[in-house]
């Protein structure tokens, strides 16, 4: 899953290093617009619901919260 | 009482000293009995909309809190038995029992802010009507735009289970009328700041110091170069038909300057009070005219406004299942790529038709909203056409000589669309905007100059204060940026000479670090210098008594 997501980031923000990145949102890497895409591919890509209430920071931080967050649903 | 007001200044004086007087424990009681003191001296008849906001959302929160204790207990007490899609079902029943009170919580506080500054003309003529007199707009309370989107956002949060509700509505009163932040924000968030007013701070130099800095900062901008610059924009404002061509643009970029300097100027005051006394409020600008696109522009403007409309209605629509599946019905018709973001330009069009009216319920402010809005819908579409026309016109996009380009042609966007929420009616904006293009006759140059009401002397002061600000602006941005990206090359691995002394990647604070490095005579020059520039350019009325801020209204 991690690789899969790993992916999907890439292929949004290519100029981010998301496999060393903790501070995603917290950081003002990513903006609103590629949040909005990274969640509606994840929500594709894993048949799951994240809804703007999971849309806090930790949540979106690095890869590794992404997986928790996603294997959590 | 106005922030920059000489009453305003012993006050906080008061507070401070009591707020270090009394015993640690205590601190929080000084803050709110200080902050209800300034509310009555300011705004006294209104107090009691504050009072009913306070409650509702008191009583809210409370009952949100219970719930999600409620559940979280039972989940917690019934792991075993419970299976993932029970847990979800478990989950979505707390959430439709909270649903209600989160809708008749924000309806009573978006009510009382909707009947009291945007119905107020037909309060007025209603109780014109019934023989009672009031003035339209007479009503509204001090800062209710600011407590109210507080407010709701503390409301959504509880039902998001971001945090817990507050158990003391004395300790709540106080987050919802904190006297630096009333006036003009920056609008906080619970998790950020209720925890720094409850808990008492211990007295630091560094505290002092820094918050005396931002403050008299904040003067300086405020006195020396917004009410100054803010006397030629009047001029052409109030006698927009005397004027067209570069006299309006002048006005316009004039305006840009006042408007910045003037909120900026407030909200450092508020930060520097709140920073006297160990709290840190949230920033509401990062050096916005430094940005390159609109959307970047509105990232680092009035930020905690824009982040609240991101939360709460950005995301919310641009993330929905509605948004999102007529988007896809109507790919069709719109093709693959406006289809995918429908939602989104949906989202964006709603946040800035919010950010419009937050201002005020005229057409000129809904305007604003969507000049803003549909520029950055436009530029969003036009995306993919902007890299062909770039590499068919062979533009490097990675030279500094574009960076500029881009910052100034934002810089010129947003002066430009300012005219809306100056002028006084979205028809004046349209006679203005039209008039900077439609030059009839060369304009007498001396004459208009003189015609704007600054002297020589004023402009003198105005370029060279204007230059202290660029270089500062410049040298926190610097700073900014190399701690960003010692911040990435450590996260590689590669611990550089800078990477070692990053960490505090927060606006403005850099610049003040550097003078903490000086030595004590400069540093104490420095002080005094713009002490003077403040005292002496400052622009007073009769009694040294200033104007008021230009978000005071909103």
């Amino acid at each position: 899953m991690r690789d899969t997501i790993l992916e999907i980031l890439q292929d949004i923000r290519s100029d981010i290093d998301f496999e060393s990145e903790t501070e995603l949102v917290d950081g003002g890497l990513l903006t609103s617009l590629d949040i909005v895409a990274i969640v509606s591919e994840l929500n594709d890509e894993f048949d799951v619901d994240i809804s703007p209430d999971d849309l806090l920071p930790e949540n979106f931080n690095s890869v590794d919260a992404m997986v928790e967050l996603i294997s959590g649903m | 009482m106005t922030f920059t007001s000489f009453p305003f200044l012993v006050f906080v004086a008061v507070v401070v000293v009591a707020y270090y007087a009394f015993p640690k424990k205590a601190r929080w009681v000084v803050l709110l009995v200080g902050s209800y003191a300034f509310y009555l001296i300011s705004s006294a008849d209104t107090l009691v909309f504050l009072l009913a906001t306070t409650v509702v959302t008191f009583f809210a929160g409370l009952f949100l809190g219970k719930v999600n204790d409620e559940t979280k207990l039972y989940i917690e007490e019934h792991k075993a038995e419970l299976d993932r899609s029970a847990k979800k079902e478990l989950k979505a029943k707390a959430k439709k029992r909270k649903r209600g009170v989160v809708a008749v919580a924000l309806i009573i506080d978006f009510g009382i802010l909707a009947v009291l500054k945007y119905f107020s003309v037909y309060l007025a003529a209603l109780s014109d009507v019934i023989g009672f007199t009031f003035e339209a707009g007479i009503l509204i309370p001090l800062g209710i735009s600011f407590y109210t989107f507080q407010s709701a956002a503390y409301i959504i949060d509880l039902y998001r289970e971001k945090y817990a509700p507050d158990t003391n509505i004395a300790k709540f009163a106080l987050f919802t009328s904190f006297f630096p932040q009333i006036i003009q924000g920056p609008i906080p968030r619970h998790d950020h700041l209720a925890h720094q007013l409850y808990e008492g701070h211990d007295l630091k130099y560094e505290n002092l110091c820094h918050g005396a800095q931002l403050m008299l900062w904040g003067f300086f901008k405020k006195l020396v170069i917004a009410d100054r610059c803010a006397i030629l924009v009047a001029s052409v404002f109030d006698s927009y038909t005397e004027y067209s061509g570069w006299a309006v643009a002048v006005a316009l970029i004039f305006y840009s300057i006042v408007i910045y300097a003037d909120f900026s100027g407030g909200v450092d005051i508020a930060r520097g009070v709140a920073r006297l006394m160990g709290i840190d409020m949230p920033h509401n600008f990062r050096r916005p005219y430094f940005a390159d696109s609109l959307s970047e522009f509105w990232r680092r403007w009035h930020m905690s406004l824009s982040f609240w409309t991101r939360d709460y209605i950005f995301f919310p629509i641009s993330l929905s299942k509605f948004f999102g599946k007529l988007g896809k019905n109507l790919r069709g018709i719109l093709g693959d790529r406006v289809g995918k973001l429908f939602p989104v330009i949906v989202a964006q069009m709603a946040t800035f038709t919010i950010i419009g009216l937050w201002h005020g319920a005229d057409l000129k402010y809904v305007l604003y909203g969507w000049y803003n809005g549909l520029i950055i819908v436009g530029s969003l579409l036009l995306e993919p056409y902007f890299e062909i026309w770039a590499k068919k016109l062979r533009v490097n996009i990675e030279s500094k000589g574009w960076h500029v380009f881009k910052v100034v042609r934002t810089f010129l966007i947003v002066s430009l669309g300012r005219a809306f929420p100056r002028a006084a009616s979205a028809g004046v904006a349209f006679s203005m905007m039209g008039s900077l293009f439609a030059v009839t006759s060369v304009e007498p140059f001396r004459a208009t100059v003189s015609s704007f009401g600054l002297g020589m002397g004023d402009y003198v002061v105005i370029a060279l204060a204007c230059i202290v600000w660029f270089i500062v602006s410049f040298i926190a941005e610097r700073e900014e940026n190399r701690a960003k990206a010692a911040h990435a090359d450590k996260k590689k691995g590669i611990v550089s000479g800078r990477a070692q002394g990053e960490g505090d990647a927060e606006t403005g604070a850099e610049v003040r670090n550097l003078i903490d490095k000086l030595s004590l005579p400069v540093r104490w020059a420095l002080y005094l210098g713009l002490f003077l520039a403040v005292l002496l350019l400052g622009v007073y009325g009769p009694g040294y008594s200033a104007s008021t801020f230009i978000y005071r209204g909103f």
